[in-house]
């Protein structure tokens, strides 16, 4: 019940509303009730609504409002990528992504496979089947 | 303003166990199980140490739910008592010249008043859930009422006395009724 991923600095967070939406970013510091200033590898280091953050898991080691070349030497040592990437929950925006980004004869190659997986099913769950009945 | 955290601990004595499932708070003892829903206020309840001790959190609160932290943990103290110790509150008849006639009916729940000011009108009082009435034997004139939830108890008491209540007089002058004399606990220490 309690929190468990608290704003703090070194908190990365996923911008879900904006000009940044989909960016990872990191806190790195508070302005005020709410807002922070974020930075990233990529970006220019501004302030952002917190409503405009989801937070996630992954916190760095920083000190309140570092250099861009030790913000970046900092998230390589604690490997946020990587981490990102395999979390659930960044699984599931690159599979977003993957989607969003099909053509019409992705679709259609997309549409074949699952014809194949669901015959594929059927066909395990009409042995089972037979199994089960005799 | 808001303040971004206000907390506030308690310890909770050996003998008892408490439970905190979505603000709904069990407590369980020697004398029984007590539970109390504070689903209406806004206030995050954890047990930390291991059950040893309840931690009450308000985020982003204004000052009235900041207020509210102690309240909430002043109940569940109220209940831990109430489940080791128990609630005995004592009231005394108070009368000039009528004295007040008192029967404890249906084993210890309810109680019957005749003679209250020489009326004919009889009042029946039921007492709420878990709590009993005794008239008192060795004191004249008193009602002991015993109970673990110290809300129940002190309702209980609230209904004697106010349906003891005298109408169309100077009450400065008549001053006959039931009144609470003592509010105290079953287990003495």
């Amino acid at each position: 019940m309690p929190f468990k991923r608290y704003v703090e600095i070194g908190r990365v967070a996923l911008v879900n509303y904006g000009k940044d939406y989909g960016r990872l970013v990191v806190i790195v510091d508070v302005v005020d009730q709410n807002r922070a200033l974020v930075d990233a590898p990529d970006m220019v280091r501004g302030q952002m609504n917190f409503k405009r953050l989801s937070l996630t898991d992954i916190k760095i080691d920083i000190p309140r409002l570092p250099k861009k070349k030790s913000l970046i030497a900092a998230m390589e040592a604690a490997d946020v990528k990587n981490k990102w990437e395999n979390s659930s929950w960044g699984r599931k925006l690159i599979v977003q992504k993957r989607r969003a980004a099909l053509n019409d004869f992705d679709r259609f190659k997309v549409m074949l496979a699952r014809i194949k997986r669901g015959g594929a099913i059927q066909k395990e769950l009409a042995k089972l089947k037979k199994q089960n009945a005799s | 303003m808001k303040t971004i955290l206000s907390t506030d601990t308690m310890e909770i004595p050996d003998g008892v166990t408490v439970r905190v499932k979505a603000k709904m708070i069990e407590v369980e003892g020697p004398r029984g199980k007590l539970a109390r829903n504070f689903k209406h206020l806004n206030l995050d309840f954890q047990l930390i140490e291991g059950g040893r001790k309840l931690k009450v959190d308000a985020w982003f609160g204004s000052r009235k739910t900041t207020a509210a932290i102690r309240t909430a943990i002043s109940h569940v103290q109220n209940l831990i008592t109430g489940v080791t110790k128990g609630y005995r509150y004592k009231m005394r008849f108070v009368y000039a010249h009528f004295p007040i006639n008192a029967s404890i009916a249906n084993n210890n729940t309810s109680i019957e008043i005749r003679n209250f000011l020489g009326e004919k009108k009889v009042r029946k009082v039921d007492m709420l859930e878990g709590v009993t009435i005794v008239r008192s034997d060795k004191v004249k004139d008193e009602l002991v009422l015993d109970g673990n939830d110290i809300e129940l108890v002190s309702r209980s008491a609230a209904l004697i006395n106010q349906k003891c209540h005298v109408k169309n007089k100077d009450i400065r002058k008549f001053l006959d009724g039931i009144y609470v004399s003592e509010k105290g606990t079953v287990v003495e220490e």
